[in-house]
């Protein structure tokens, strides 16, 4: 069966109901050997320099993927460049199905969306609910690992950052994860606590520099909260699909993301937030809301092409860790 | 003795620094700093100053952008923000002041309170606001960039947002006639709208201000007359990171 690329989280029941491979372009873009060769591919077919990084880099995965059926576009609550990567796969053939998350959190269009891409992939309710329920187990695991992050102290930034991103395609096979998920799990019981160290939020989408993690970690911070990451997990688990994905911040306003977050500081006992934006994103605009909403020291990182952390994103990070302390 | 080095992209400045006494300040043009004193040992650009003519010292504090890169043999490092601050806190005495260092590449924010750090923003993936745009625009405009900072009034309207591009919107505002006075109070004002939102979101009655722009006296009436605040410039504002490393290192205290 072929694969269906997406561009972000998506209700991927429907698509693992219907038999088909879900492949989360970002990953597949960020976990290559040389992304940055992947964005300056999509500069060399047209794409404008100031562009996001993360479109461009989706742009040539798509176009190499071996056995690409489709591509499941994200058109609302993501990214409308996204509209213009959806017309330059399909002027190179591709086949692109849209999705849109409604702004105003309408379950009933929603629901809609949902069944539009059912009816596409000829699957019914019975199908993709037993399919829900098997990656509900493994969501509950991912928040297992999630929870020994900020309550225990056994896993990395970066390890948390992993498996929670993982869950957007569940690494095209979901039993395979599983295992990878149990295997980790059991590895922690025998880890010590790392203790000490500066507890940070991260929130954002995925950052597209690949070291900040351990960077972060080799000056005595750690990231116990990943924000958008935890949400692809869906850390909400509701019986129903479609008020699942209703609950699930990401693609609607910052001020239900905030509300999230705002627990999650509480909760997690967070003495900062790193927010990180990508370049030419509109999510840069709302880093004003971030920084009059939180009442806790911000710093607001910018990334643009696949790289290692510049010296200037390292003073900047090196300066916020250090008011902190 | 101690050794203040702030390791800046375009000038290198180092201070020492006795019982609170400024002892002696130099600097160097960075590239050929490094050319001249650093050497590479195992993938690393390593700083020795066994050949500087400064004398001896007893600890020496290293800040700025090189230190991420360059290891300063036996050196303590500390963040950049940190060593403005407490420069800035020595050569003023004022605890509570919004710090604006303006320097060859970065432009820094920095709101203090009762001499601690609340809140910093800087420039990001961006010259336009910096000492390297400043002298492009001089260049353009044929004279110097102490020249250039001495006019704030009348200023012509620029609107690039790229330092690049900016280069080219001057050169047409020079074919349109206007008077270098104009041209160049139009140029301190880019600089101006770059880091107000920053000066606004940290605001402060009293603005400390260094780096090197902090000797463009326009720009100190242009902040001071449109934000209603009292700008103070250090008596050396282009070595106050380093004075502020000489204060970490304890050069501050007596005896």
């Amino acid at each position: 069966m072929g694969k269906i690329g997406l561009t972000t989280t998506i209700p991927v029941e429907v698509i693992l109901a219907a038999g088909r491979t879900p492949v989360d372009l970002n990953n597949i873009l960020i976990s290559s050997t040389n992304p940055g060769e992947k964005v300056e591919a999509a500069e060399v077919a047209g794409y404008p320099r100031n562009v996001c990084g993360w479109i461009k880099g989706l742009y040539t995965v798509a176009n190499e993927l071996e056995d690409l059926e489709g591509v499941i576009a994200v058109t609302q609550g993501d990214c409308s460049n996204t509209h213009a990567l959806m017309e330059t796969l399909e002027l190179a053939g591709i086949q692109t199905i849209p999705f849109a998350y409604p702004y105003d959190r309408d379950r009933d269009l929603l629901k809609l969306q949902i069944e539009k891409l059912m009816a596409y992939f000829g699957v019914s309710w019975k199908q993709v609910n037993e399919i829900k329920q098997e990656l509900d187990r493994i969501r509950r695991k991912v928040l297992q690992i999630d929870r020994l992050t900020w309550e225990m102290g056994l896993v990395s930034g970066f390890e948390n950052h992993l498996f929670q991103v993982s869950c957007s395609d569940f690494e095209g096979d979901w039993v395979k994860f599983e295992r990878k998920v149990d295997r980790f799990l059991e590895e922690l019981s025998e880890r010590p606590s790392s203790a000490g160290l500066i507890r940070l939020g991260y929130i954002g989408v995925p950052p597209i520099v690949l070291d900040l993690y351990d960077y972060l970690e080799t000056i005595g911070a750690r990231v116990v909260f990943n924000e958008v990451q935890r949400q692809f997990v869906m850390p909400h688990l509701a019986e129903d699909l479609v008020e699942q994905y209703l609950l699930y911040t990401y693609p609607y306003n910052i001020f239900g993301r905030l509300k999230d977050i705002e627990e999650q500081i509480r909760l997690r006992r967070l003495a900062g937030i790193i927010h990180y934006t990508q370049s030419f994103c509109f999510r840069q605009i709302e880093d004003l809301i971030v920084r009059k909403t939180l009442e806790l020291p911000i710093l607001s990182l910018e990334g643009d092409k696949p790289s290692r952390l510049d010296a200037r994103s390292r003073l900047r990070i090196d300066a916020f860790i250090d008011i902190l302390r | 003795m101690i050794c203040g080095i702030d390791l800046g992209s375009r000038q290198v400045k180092i201070v020492l620094m006795h019982s609170g006494q400024l002892q002696k300040m130099i600097s160097y043009e960075t590239i050929e700093f490094y050319r001249q004193y650093g050497r590479q040992e195992s993938n690393q650009l390593v700083l020795c100053f066994a050949n500087l003519p400064l004398g001896t010292w007893d600890k020496v504090v290293a800040t700025g952008y090189g230190r991420n890169t360059v290891h300063v043999k036996g050196a303590d490092n500390i963040p950049e923000i940190r060593a403005h601050v407490l420069g800035a806190i020595w050569q003023t005495k004022l605890s509570d002041f919004t710090l604006l260092d303006l320097g060859g590449q970065d432009a820094k924010v920095v709101q203090v309170r009762q001499g601690k750090i609340q809140d910093f923003l800087t420039n990001d993936r961006c010259a336009a606001s910096t000492g390297r745009y400043l002298e492009n625009m001089a260049n353009v405009l044929a004279i110097s960039p102490t020249e250039l900072g001495q006019y704030s009034d009348n200023p012509v309207d620029l609107n690039a947002t790229c330092a690049i591009f900016g280069e080219s919107e001057l050169i047409g505002k020079v074919l349109e006639g206007h008077p270098l006075s104009r041209l160049a109070a139009g140029v301190n004002y880019t600089i101006f709208k770059r880091i107000r939102p920053m000066l606004n979101q940290l605001h402060s009655e009293v603005i400390i201000f260094t780096g090197g722009v902090a000797l463009n006296t326009a720009l100190q009436a242009i902040i001071a007359r449109e934000l209603n605040v009292k700008v103070l410039v250090p008596p050396f504002p282009q070595y106050n990171g380093a004075i502020g490393c000489c204060v970490y290192g304890g050069g501050d205290l007596c005896g």
